[in-house]
């Protein structure tokens, strides 16, 4: 598992997030959307963020790798020991954040292959030779079962809910970060898609040892990646920690009680 | 003003009083409110799509994955800098489709006199900078400081064309200066008639000091052939270039504007039936140039033109295009590209006109700008005979702003005069940076400027990668390029400060 590859693993990182405030600017004034959230991560350890619709979860992962739209008003983002919630988006990737996005962006007329080349470029610090990048990202995208003309189209532009979680995937496995989040990698995606996906994090994760947040809104996942951790999140901050055993529970039993009063999962959706 | 006004011309516009079946206003009405609704700027994508998957499928016959949501993310175009007519019911006569039709409005004729005095007050004038033009609004002598010339992309000459290679297959293209005597015979003044003052004045003045060019094909031609533009001053002059196809034949034609220039330009395209023509217009000119043009095209019965725009740089560029069609299944693909520099006016006019059955016609322009007091206009209108069932049109502007007091202006229009078509619609929009698109690929390590660099070239690459001639791609893109690098010190550090 998880912590098992962790040992041997030379570097170790850690990432703690304390106290985090934030929101977004409305048109009727300020919206707090997280309430004061508190979590640390180690490198190797899974942790999977489970939670009611609108709770949240999406605005903790872009408010960590920087969003515009998202604004903090207080506490701290710590890789390190360094507050990285000043930092712009692209230096926090180069820290070793990353995001694999809800909705993936189309970006028409940039093809993956400089996307991608130029991202491994600026996170590294140097370009890869030629040789090495092609037969790399040709490797990495025959292990998501991804067509290799996709190298030629446009970022994310007509591709499938499957396709854009898959080159999500594919970029997490060249840029290597040191602590990745997941914000609903399974959404919109068939049984087989999934498991190329779990895959493929799996795999990343046993090479390149990143810490993970997976956030998730269904149990399905974590049949194939197994969490070290389970956290509900709910009304913006955590409320609960366990276990594996935890999502079982939530599985069984749903979210309505971590919900305000009178309301209910059924009736939201 | 228009002396046959009610006769059906050789072009086959539609005159007042022939008597043909119009839709009555009521239906009109119908339609127009039809084609306001916000649904159509989905269906075009989904066009767009289509197209996509189309050009996929010819492209490699293999099974390809099935392309789902594409939905392009639009900017929300700021008040401001656009200005869309809207259907008002309140103003009928506010949205195209419910005027009466612009082929019984417009003027269209050799004559000078024909014609107004352009003034902002009309509508056609109301976005250019017309004080800086009014030397182009009288006769004028040609000052013939512009040099033509024409060959092969590879460097190797055109034949001239003589009695005795006339029309051969051995020589299956020519291009000559033609003489006066030559220019009586010849297709010059076929293709439509002048669409606006300068355009006559540009035929008058041609004609009087023989500034016309013609490039003759009639066969196959492999190699793309370049006709350089190539100006020497500032003095006012006149150009006129005509482009023939015979049926059933093809080739690739690159007008390269360069140099300094004052020129009135007039442009005929008459692709014969079942003829492939891909011909693509580029203005590079060096500053301070202004250059007013008239590209009249007649698209032949089962032909394909292709028709490119590429304005890069001037001071002053307006160019109207003036395509229809020769018979059914006819297929014009138009494409445009401009990129207005600080100070600069671009605007370019698509005024498409559907007068057969069965054809289509798509138009896509984009343009960038960059820096204080850059502007730039487009005007696009399809304009769908009753004569022309089964019409498949659309028309799409996207304007990237790219930095503070730059203004774009977009005005795409419909006139929808045959209730059974395939499809008509337009989609237009002025935005700046989307910050999805650029937090995307900040969130992947790229910096903010390299990430606009990539926007902006995506923005552009996304058309001038359809073009269809490597070589031109590639120096449009480096041009593009060197653009950017040069802007990321002026304009881009501008945008970074006002966001
Ligand atoms: N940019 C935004 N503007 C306004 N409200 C937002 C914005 N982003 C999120 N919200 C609101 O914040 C709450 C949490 O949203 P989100 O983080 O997407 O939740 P989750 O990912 O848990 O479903 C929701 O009520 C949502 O409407
Ligand atoms: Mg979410």
């Amino acid at each position: 598992m998880a912590q098992a590859t962790a040992q041997h693993v030379s570097e170790s990182h850690t990432f703690e997030i304390r106290n985090l405030r934030a929101g977004v600017e409305t048109k009727r004034g300020f919206k707090e959307i997280l309430k004061g959230v508190n979590l640390t991560i180690h490198t190797g350890e899974i942790h999977a963020i489970m939670g009611p619709n609108g709770s949240g979860k999406s605005t903790l992962a872009y408010t960590l790798t920087g969003h515009p739209k998202y604004e903090v008003e207080s506490g701290q983002a710590l890789l390190d020991g360094v507050d990285i919630l000043k930092l712009k988006p692209y230096e926090r990737a180069r820290k070793g954040l990353f995001l694999s996005m809800q909705a993936p962006v189309e970006v028409p007329g940039v093809s993956m292959t400089n996307f991608m080349r130029t991202a491994v470029t600026e996170v590294q610090g140097h370009a890869p030779g030629l040789r090495q990048w092609v037969s790399e990202m040709s490797d990495a995208m025959k292990r998501l079962r991804i067509d290799p003309k996709f190298a030629q189209r446009s970022v994310n532009e007509g591709f499938s809910g499957g396709e854009k979680k898959r080159s999500e995937i594919l970029q997490l496995e060249l840029l290597k970060p040191k602590f990745a989040i997941f914000d609903e990698v399974d959404s919109g995606l068939d049984i087989d898609a999934l498991r190329i996906v779990a895959e493929g994090i799996n795999r990343a994760e046993k090479n390149d040892h990143f810490g993970a947040l997976l956030v998730t809104h269904y149990t399905r996942i974590l049949r194939y990646i197994h969490p070290d951790y389970v956290h509900v999140f709910a009304d913006g901050h955590f409320v609960r920690t366990g276990g594996p055993e935890l999502a079982d529970e939530l599985e069984e039993t749903g979210y309505d009680r971590y919900l305000p009063q009178g309301k209910s999962e059924s009736a939201l959706a | 003003m228009m002396t046959q006004a009610h006769q059906t011309d050789a072009a086959g516009f539609r005159r007042s009083g022939t008597g043909r079946k119009v839709l009555s206003a009521e239906q009109k009405a119908r339609l127009a409110a039809a084609q306001a609704n916000a649904s159509e700027a989905q269906r075009i994508e989904k066009a767009r799509q289509k197209d996509r998957e189309d050009r996929e499928k010819a492209a490699q016959k293999s099974t390809s994955p099935t392309a789902m949501s594409s939905a392009v993310s639009d900017d929300a175009a700021t008040a401001d800098q656009v200005k869309v007519p809207h259907f008002d019911p309140k103003h009928p006569y506010q949205f195209p489709a419910l005027m009466p039709s612009s082929a019984d409005r417009a003027v269209r004729s050799f004559d000078p006199s024909d014609f107004a005095t352009p003034s902002h007050s009309m509508d056609e004038w109301r976005y250019a900078p017309i004080n800086d033009l009014q030397d182009f609004f009288s006769p004028f002598e040609a000052s013939g400081t512009t040099q033509v010339t024409a060959a092969f992309e590879d460097g190797t000459q055109l034949a001239a064309q003589t009695p005795a290679n006339k029309g051969t297959s051995s020589t299956p293209v020519t291009f000559s200066r033609l003489s006066s005597d030559q220019l009586a015979h010849s297709p010059a003044g076929t293709v439509g008639k002048p669409t606006d003052l300068p355009s006559a004045l540009e035929w008058q003045a041609s004609k009087h000091s023989g500034r016309f060019w013609w490039l003759n094909v009639t066969g196959d031609v492999t190699k793309p052939i370049i006709i350089r533009i190539h100006g020497t001053s500032n003095k006012l002059d006149a150009i006129h270039i005509v482009i023939t196809l015979k049926p059933a034949t093809s080739a690739q034609v690159i007008l390269l504007h360069t140099g300094v220039a004052s020129l009135a330009e007039g442009v005929e395209v008459d692709a014969g039936q079942a003829s492939n023509l891909n011909v693509t217009s580029i203005q590079q000119w060096d500053d301070g140039s202004r250059h007013l043009g008239n590209q009249r095209l007649h698209v032949g019965q089962d032909a394909q033109v292709q028709h490119n725009v590429v304005s890069l740089s001037g001071k002053i560029i307006r160019l109207r295009m003036d395509p229809d069609f020769g018979g059914p299944q006819g297929f014009l693909n138009m494409l445009g590209i401009y990129f207005a520099d600080p100070h600069a006016y671009m605007e370019h006019r698509t005024m498409v006109v559907h007068n057969h059955p069965g054809c289509k016609s798509r138009v896509i322009y984009k343009g960038a700008l960059e820096g204080r007091g850059a502007r730039s206009a487009w005007v696009g209108n399809a304009l769908i005979l009753p004569r022309a069932p089964k019409t498949d049109s659309y028309e799409l502007n996207r304007n990237l702003v790219l930095s503070p007091g730059a203004i774009a202006n977009s005005e795409p229009q419909l006139e929808i005069e045959n209730g059974d078509i395939v499809g008509a619609g337009h989609a237009s929009s002025v935005g700046r940076f989307d910050a999805e698109q650029l937090f995307y690929l900040e969130s992947r390590g790229i910096p903010e400027v390299e990430a606009r660099k990539l926007v902006v070239r995506g923005f552009f690459d996304e058309l001038i990668s359809q073009i269809g001639i490597e070589s031109v791609q590639k120096n449009l893109m480096s041009v593009i390029d060197r653009r950017l690098a040069h802007g990321e010190s002026a304009a881009m550090t501008e945008v970074l400060e006002d966001n």
